[in-house]
């Protein structure tokens, strides 16, 4: 089995990394290459403001599910969205709701109390993946188009607990009411706020502060799915600089450390081309400012000397880069444990001919990889015992 | 303009993560010691060279720590740490050591491992306030997060204050559970008390609940200390002479986010000084070479000339969506990043040089 084969069987892949490495143009271009190889995709993306869209070439989905191609769908998700649909649904009287979500506590309390958003978030993308084996018969006939946007009432019902039957559609698309298909894999473009281990470790955190009623069950169950190494993968991006680098080396070790767990892949992103053997030589460079010995050089290697001096700049200029990526190459083989592959800065605007292009290098570099032997489940952290009930209703 | 001047005792720098705010921020302050002034540069998350080339280590976490620079001023730098600011700060102000066990020790407290709406990042801007009021420095440069939440903190002091003047505190303050752990409202309001006790049961938790009073009923002497600092340091950071430096990435695709910051610093009242487009790749002048490059040549020389024209792109575009009288000024991307004093040096005396003669600058640019 190669790389892709094994990063397709996932549940859930959390695409993770510094900002500004590209982590979007990467979980868009792994969102279609997971889709054309048959899985049915969402691209999850948690930013206020939307991006993944303009990599896929669709509108703005103002946080609905949009199918963006065949078997793959992207959704901007708003946490704050999430758990306001939670209120609402458990206090049943519409004044009683709009007091509570008016109110300044639980304005602190959905800003502030620790790993709430990160759950709002990965139990979001659990609900969305559990209606793959719900209701046999009423689900299928969404196959490959997806987003049937009639509200009937089969679909009211199936999302009835999710509070999808009260108010208006709008929020029903939201939650992933009835437009939502059904999905094999959600792709989770992290928000870039610190590390992806904050959101991987605040199910076990919240289940440990809150040990009953439904977020107590909930984040138990999802501290399950995310601690399961067969259904839930990470995805780390960076680029070839110190910065990203150092985040990336971090990340790896606080999974070990906090989860017991090893990333699936990291993509080193927007590297400069390599230079060739004949121009990586100094000789090359050290005689640019000197005419006489630039008029020889060219004179002796006809076509691999820079014509003009803004080339010779620019060719110093790309030495320059290149050295600093392979640097931190150098020091990401010495510490990075797992698989790695590496993407070349393109000459190309953010949008879905970049991720086209960034999908078929993945594909092509994947497809080099043999996947690891499956990790044995994280031994450093003894997984809780089921809290509850399951919180497949509600939160 | 100028940034290196008694007109702005405090200067301020903004932006997404990965432009390189942290290093313009020190490079500054090499720039203003150099001017001979006394500077404080307040960083959050540098990288490891960065700190080399401080010469800063953790201590820097605890107090401010000299800069081994040779210069007419002098130039120190911190690193903020809002955990041990915040738990500094209960050790402070904290009335008896029982109180303040009772805070660190709180569950709540010790789970508040983003913030708790925004206090975390406040007690960061604490440490700012006590350095300004301190009065040993002409120039603060402050760095802010790493994020696009940098905002979130900047708003942290109104925030609390909000909070503090909403009547939530009241609320949380009042003594809700008996000894026995249970609401004691609930069993006063009969019926409707023991449904409202079952929602928060089931909802959040009556434990997280136990402990988040708990914790604001530790925390509640200090209070009275915080609605008042913290509105001296909204004060501070709206005040005409705080400058802000909103710190952008090249390209055309990066506009959006620039705007994004620089009407959100405006709407909430801050002042924003220059924007800075920071690591613009070189221009070709186009054509590169005349007819086909050298084939060992082509791939980067290409790349570079499509990146210096995109970047080039996004800077006319701005500046075109930007007010007349609205600084903006572009660093080059080195081809190494500044990693020790004298680059540092250079780099601040760049964005100082291009600062000078902005309007210029841009006239020509365009």
């Amino acid at each position: 089995m190669d790389l892709a084969a094994r990063l397709g069987r996932f549940e859930l892949l959390v695409v993770t990394g510094k900002g500004g490495v590209g982590k979007t143009a990467v979980a868009a271009s792994l969102g279609r290459l997971l889709a054309a190889a048959g899985r049915r995709v969402l691209v999850l993306e948690v930013d206020p403001r939307e991006n993944v869209h303009q990599m896929l070439a669709v509108s703005p989905s103002g946080g609905a599910i949009v199918p963006a191609g065949p078997r793959l769908w992207v959704q901007n998700l708003k946490p704050r969205q999430v758990l306001d649909d939670v209120v609402r649904e458990r206090l049943k009287v519409e004044m009683l709701s709009r007091r509570v979500l008016a109110s300044p506590i639980y304005e602190q309390f959905s800003a502030g109390a620790p790993g709430l958003k990160e759950l709002a978030i990965l139990g979001h993308a659990l609900r969305l993946l559990r209606r793959r084996t719900g209701s046999p018969g009423a689900d299928g006939r969404d196959g490959d188009s997806g987003a049937s946007r009639d509200g009937n009432d089969r679909d009211r019902r199936r999302g009835g607990n999710l509070g999808a039957s009260r108010d208006g559609n709008d929020r029903d698309r939201h939650r992933g009411g009835p437009a939502a298909p059904e999905l094999d894999l959600v792709v989770l473009d992290a928000p870039a706020t610190g590390h992806g281990v904050r959101l991987l470790a605040a199910p076990r955190l919240v289940s440990e502060v809150i040990r009953d009623g439904p977020f107590g069950a909930l984040a138990g169950e999802l501290a399950g799915f995310v601690d399961d190494p067969e259904r839930c993968g990470v995805v780390v991006v960076t680029q070839a600089e110190e910065m990203p680098v150092e985040e990336a080396l971090e990340l790896q070790a606080a999974l070990a450390t906090q989860l017991g767990r090893r990333p699936e892949l990291l993509v080193v992103n927007g590297l400069f081309p390599p230079l060739s053997p004949d121009l990586s030589r100094p000789e090359i460079f050290d005689p640019l400012l000197d005419e006489e010995a630039l008029k020889s050089a060219r004179a002796a290697r006809p076509g691999l000397v820079p014509e003009t001096p803004q080339e010779a700049e620019m060719l110093t200029f790309w030495r320059h880069r290149r050295f600093l990526n392979e640097r931190e190459l150098e020091r990401l083989a010495r510490f990075w444990e797992g698989p790695r592959v590496e993407l070349p800065q393109l000459a190309l605007e953010r949008g879905p001919e970049l991720t086209a292009a960034l999908q078929q290098r993945l594909a092509a570099a994947l497809a080099a990889i043999s996947a690891p032997p499956p990790p044995s489940p994280a031994p450093a952290v003894p997984t809780p015992p089921p809290a509850g009930p399951p919180a497949a209703e509600g939160a | 303009m100028t940034l290196v001047s008694d007109d702005h005792p405090l200067i301020v720098f903004v932006g997404a993560g990965g432009v390189g705010k942290t290093t313009l921020a020190a490079a500054l302050g090499v720039a203003s010691a150099r001017a001979g002034r006394d500077t404080l540069v307040m960083t959050f998350d540098p990288s490891l060279r960065l700190k080399d080339a401080l010469g800063v280590g953790e201590e820097a976490r605890e107090r401010e720590v000299r800069v081994e620079l040779e210069a007419n001023g002098l130039l120190d730098a911190s690193l903020l740490d809002a955990r041990r600011t915040f738990d500094r700060l209960i050790a402070r102000y904290a009335p008896d050591a029982p109180a303040r066990q009772r805070v660190l020790g709180n569950r709540y407290y010790q789970h508040l491992s983003g913030s708790l709406g925004g206090i975390l990042e406040y007690m960061a801007v604490e440490r700012l306030f006590e350095v300004a009021a301190g009065g040993r420095y002409r120039q603060v440069i402050l760095d802010t997060p790493p994020t696009r939440q940098a905002l979130d903190f900047l708003e942290a002091p109104s925030r609390i204050v909000g909070f503090l003047d909403s009547g939530a505190l009241r609320v949380a303050l009042r003594p809700w559970f008996d000894e026995n752990g249970r609401l004691k409202a609930a069993a006063r309001l009969g019926g409707l008390g023991r449904r409202a006790e079952r929602f928060l049961d089931e909802v959040v938790g009556l434990d997280l609940l136990r402990d988040m009073a708990e914790f604001f009923q530790a925390f509640s002497p200090l209070y009275a200390g915080f609605r008042e600092r913290a509105s001296q340091v909204e004060d501070l950071l709206r005040s005409p002479r705080t400058l802000f430096v909103l710190v952008a990435g090249p390209g055309e695709e990066r506009i959006p986010d620039t705007l994004f910051f620089a009407r959100r610093l405006l709407q909430a009242g801050y002042h924003l000084g220059p924007i800075v487009v920071n690591r613009v790749h070189p221009e070709p002048e186009l054509p590169l070479a005349v007819g086909e490059p050298p084939p060992g040549l082509a791939d980067g020389l290409a790349l570079l000339a499509w990146l210096g024209a995109r970047d080039h792109r996004g800077l006319v575009q701005l500046a075109r969506l930007l007010a007349d009288d609205q600084p903006l000024v572009e660093l080059p991307l080195r081809p190494e990043e500044p990693t020790d004093l004298p680059s540092l040096a250079d780099l601040g005396a760049e964005l100082e040089d291009r600062l000078a003669d902005w309007r210029r600058r841009l006239r020509r640019e365009a």
